[in-house]
């Protein structure tokens, strides 16, 4: 193993060769470009299993770690480091492995595409960062190539540019993490402040290693200082890994080619901050008992709760097949949030692992579904599609099973040890969850019948079964989907974690196995026994919720209500200090007369805008003023920014010569 | 030599504030160049004095100058042609008309 | 106090503040060869022979002629244009601004213990052999870069001032 864990950096360096070498290539060669993709993602692949095989076989959780010096500054020395202990080696080829299949079905999907060579730099790129994230053993470099990951998930959601909704769910993406990432960024700060160090493991003196001195110091609002850091660290995973309210963005990715989106939800993107959040743990539960866990600990289970649920219940709504399966990521990584906020480090990781499998499958199902039925996504203009598709459908089905939790399938196991587990911590959350995961498999079913069942409704444009190297991928896939859950207590084994025996065991698991077939008989009553004739036919559940399925269908109205507030709050912040600026500026320029009315101004607007005009409807008009006033700032004349910068630096030194 | 450290460093501060002066004020794009030319001297000229004043055998003060000289006539040759190219655009060298990146 | 710096300080300020405010840009440009001077002049004080040496050479013979090229191919030597004056509107805001930060650099040095403590500098020899040793083995690399730099900066520049020619 401490040989092994010095050959670490190649797992994401290869792919990073791969996009280096495609970042140069002509646009024409279309078959060299996938070539080096697949050959760097396989070696990699192969890497990762002999880092797995290496790390089998020790009975208790052996870790080995490879620190070097990066470069030193002044008396600080920045070290960066790589990781192998089971975790890393499991999540890293899950990671190739699934990342492989989809980048053999993306060369399938993105045939057509004239921009082909760019596709897979990115994708390589992403892959890259992702296993670069696993393989950290600093927190610094966790941190850089969790940023890359977001830069390349924008590149690619946004990849098709030209569409305005791309364009427009490509920033959202951007900026939504990065609220998160701000939480992170601090919580880095903390750690690198309270702990010395950045280094998560360094014999002794690592961050995580001090979780328990960390866990005595005081830190903010009476939390202990870990749990400061750890619920700071825990927004950026929120972020991430798109637990609510931070989870707006994720639906929006659909815009993406479907490999990507298979790639985002599956392997990479929203797994990174699950996989944190892991990698962290020591910190999450320092200072907590499994009486009395810590603030983090309960904030985490009730985010991952919270979201698992009301996830599950937007997904039911939706008619976008991609969109309702993105709806379910976010309720998936809320049972993996809540089962770390339960103190179940293994299930929690254990889901991500089966989950990445199945929804990958579920991903790449759907995007030979969009393919064959030649780009169509709505899934009331699909329909009989078993017949034409034989084998997606069978794969899809497989997947579909798996994510409604039915033995023996992968996310039966997954998701009872999941719920095993909450069981022991808030009976309430457990409850919640199940109705969750009844949920899961209604939306699951009715998708199902909607897609594959009754007939075609998609007018003339017969669909077709995809090529081979479109359904192999998603057909080695269903093997890991029927097959990964017998490993389940393998995995808690081979982990190394000792846990107690945990009762309640019978009766969590019947009741899975029973939400689980009540919600797939309520899918088949509903939309199995009779299916949709026509595609301007009402949704059964329509017909029976009414207002109530509009407004899961609109996603409870969470895009509208972050444009009325915050949105527009931060529009009329911005409005604020341009008036502020502007009258401030204007008060050195022409005295102080003008400040006089500046200020008046101020308050007549603030009183005006706040508690006259306070509709909504104005939102928009806002965003283009302010645009178009802070566009005034850029006046292009590179000597004003210079002035700005000089005065900048004026004031800087007066303020240092008076301290 | 007995000319104290500080005295160096006030002329250092001087030159540059007079170049700084010069990127600020002068509309014609090569006169700005030039004041950046004389920062940059500026900035160069205190490198040498504390390699003068701090000698400990090492030559990385000289060594940087040199870098930074060098540097700087990159600079100024990239510049010059970016003068020249806006030149033909704009038939103008006045920095108050290049403001194409106004938003 | 020298004399020698002092002359030498004083005839670069003046060929500095000169270069910054003459109107016609070729006179601007001899001010700046003083200047120029000047700072060799300093290196060679300081006992930076090498350094005076490649600032005369550099400077001087490359940088002030390009400039002089440049101003020639633009045809504004005047640095006037249709009568208005040579210097931005705001200048009062950029000499302000420049002068207050010079006098805060002024205090901060006044104020600073390395002056005090560093009050003389030691008497060095040449040492032009030592730094052609090291250029070759502590700081090949930085070398190495540094002429992929320059390469990159001359094609950079043809290709610049060659764009819009070959449009046209």
């Amino acid at each position: 193993m401490n040989e092994l864990v010095k050959q670490q950096w190649l797992i994401p360096f290869l792919p990073l060769v791969a996009a280096a070498v495609q970042s140069l290539l002509p646009r024409k060669a279309r078959k060299l470009s996938a070539g080096i993709c697949l050959t760097a993602m396989g070696a990699s692949c192969v890497l990762a299993l002999r880092a797995f095989v290496g790390t089998l076989g020790h009975h208790e959780a052996e870790r080995a770690v490879w620190n070097f010096v990066w470069f030193d500054y002044g008396t600080t020395r920045l070290q960066l480091g790589f990781i192998l202990d089971p975790m890393t080696a499991a999540m890293a080829l899950m990671v190739t492995f699934v990342g492989f299949w989809i980048f053999v079905n993306a060369t399938g999907y993105m045939s057509d595409d004239e921009n082909f060579t760019r596709f897979f730099c990115f994708l390589s790129l992403f892959a890259a960062a992702m296993l670069g994230l696993v393989v950290a053993n600093n927190l610094l470099m966790l941190f850089m190539c969790w940023e890359l990951v977001g830069l390349c998930s924008y590149l690619l959601i946004g990849f098709w540019y030209f569409k305005p909704s791309a364009a427009t769910a490509m920033k959202k993406a951007f900026i939504t993490t990065r609220i998160g990432d701000v939480g992170f960024f601090l919580g880095i700060l903390m750690l690198s402040w309270q702990a010395g160090t950045l280094n998560l493991y360094d014999g002794g003196n690592g961050a995580l290693e001090q979780a328990g001195k960390l866990a005595g110091l005081h830190g903010w609002f009476g939390w202990s200082m870990a749990t400061t850091i750890a619920v700071l660290l825990f927004i950026g995973a929120m972020g991430k890994s798109a637990q609510f309210p931070l989870h707006v963005w994720l639906p929006d990715a659909m815009e993406g080619p479907t490999p990507v989106s298979a790639l985002i939800h599956a392997a990479t993107m929203v797994a990174a901050g699950v996989f944190m959040v892991g990698r962290m743990f020591a910190l999450f539960t320092a200072g907590g008992s499994a009486e009395h866990p810590t603030f983090a600990m309960d904030m985490v289970l009730w985010v991952g709760c919270f979201t698992a649920l009301f996830s599950a219940t937007i997904a039911v709504g939706q008619f976008d097949i991609k969109r309702a399966l993105a709806y379910s990521t976010c309720s998936q990584l809320g049972f993996m949030m809540m089962a770390l906020g339960a103190g179940g480090l293994v299930p929690g990781q254990f889901h991500l692992l089966t989950h990445a499998f199945f929804k990958a499958l579920l991903f790449l199902g759907s995007g030979c579904v969009i393919i064959g039925t030649h780009h169509e996504q709505d899934m009331r203009k699909m329909g009989g599609l078993r017949k034409y598709m034989p084998i997606t459908f069978w794969c899809y089905l497989i997947g579909m099973l798996a994510l409604a939790g039915v033995p023996p399938f992968a996310g039966f196991f997954s998701k009872d040890e999941v719920l095993l587990v909450t069981f022991q911590r808030s009976k309430v959350a457990w409850g919640l969850a199940t109705f969750a995961a009844f949920l899961t498999a209604f939306y699951m079913t009715r998708q199902m019948f909607m897609v594959f069942a009754g007939k075609w409704r998609g007018g003339h444009h017969e669909p077709h079964e995809v090529r081979w190297n479109m359904w192999l991928p998603i057909a080695v896939l269903s093997v890991f989907a029927i097959g990964l859950g017998f490993f389940g207590g393998k995995y808690e084994h081979y982990l190394g974690v000792h846990e107690e025996e945990l009762h309640g065991k019978s009766l969590v698991m019947g009741l899975s196995v029973a939400v689980g077939a009540a919600g797939i008989l309520l899918g088949w009553l509903m939309y199995g026994r009779k299916t949709m004739a026509h595609a301007e036919e009402p949704d059964p559940l329509e017909v029976k919720l009414g207002a109530l399925f509009t407004c899961l269908n609109r996603k409870w109205y969470v895009d509208e209500f972050y444009d009325a507030t915050i949105i527009r709050a931060t529009m009329l912040l911005g409005e604020f200090w341009r008036v502020f600026d502007n009258r401030v500026i204007d008060g050195i320029l022409h005295g102080i007369a003008w400040t006089a009315w500046g200020v008046s101004q101020v308050v007549r607007w603030v009183g005006d805008e706040f508690v006259i005009n306070g509709g909504f409807d104005a939102g928009c008009e806002g965003v283009r003023l302010t645009g178009r006033e802070f566009a005034k700032l850029q006046t292009g004349r590179i000597q004003g920014y210079l002035r700005i910068l000089c005065l900048g630096a004026v004031i800087l030194l007066v303020i240092w010569y008076l301290k | 030599m007995s000319v104290p450290l500080g005295y160096y460093l006030m002329l250092g501060g001087v030159l540059f504030c007079i170049g700084l002066c010069g990127a600020l004020t002068r509309k014609n794009a090569i006169a700005v160049l030039m004041s950046i030319e004389i920062m940059f001297n500026a900035a160069i000229l205190n490198f040498v004095v504390f390699w003068y004043y701090l000698h400990n055998g090492a030559l990385t003060g000289q060594m940087f100058a040199l870098f930074a000289i060098a540097v700087a006539a990159a600079e100024s040759a990239v510049g010059l042609a970016l003068v020249i190219s806006v030149y033909r655009h704009y038939r103008s060298v006045d920095v108050d008309e290049m403001k194409a990146l106004k938003g | 106090m020298n004399i020698v710096f002092l002359t030498l300080s004083a005839i670069m300020v003046l060929g500095a503040v000169l270069a910054v405010t003459l109107r016609n840009l070729v006179h601007c440009l001899l001010a700046l060869v003083v200047f120029f001077l000047g700072i060799a002049g300093h290196f060679f004080l300081l006992k930076a022979d090498f350094l005076g040496a490649a600032q005369i050479l550099i400077y001087i013979g490359a940088v002030a002629v390009l400039i002089l090229f440049a101003i020639m191919l633009t045809r504004n030597i005047s640095g006037t244009e249709g009568g208005r004056s040579s210097l931005g509107g705001a200048w009062w805001l950029g000499v302000g601004l420049a002068s207050s930060l010079a006098g805060m650099m002024c205090v901060f040095v006044r104020r600073s213990e390395l002056v005090t403590k560093l009050p003389y500098g030691a008497t060095e020899e040449g040492v032009v052999k030592e730094i052609g040793k090291l250029l070759v083995t502590d700081w090949v690399v930085p070398l190495e870069i540094m002429a992929v730099l320059l390469t990159a900066a001359l094609i950079g520049a043809v290709v610049i001032a060659l764009e819009e020619e070959k449009k046209r």
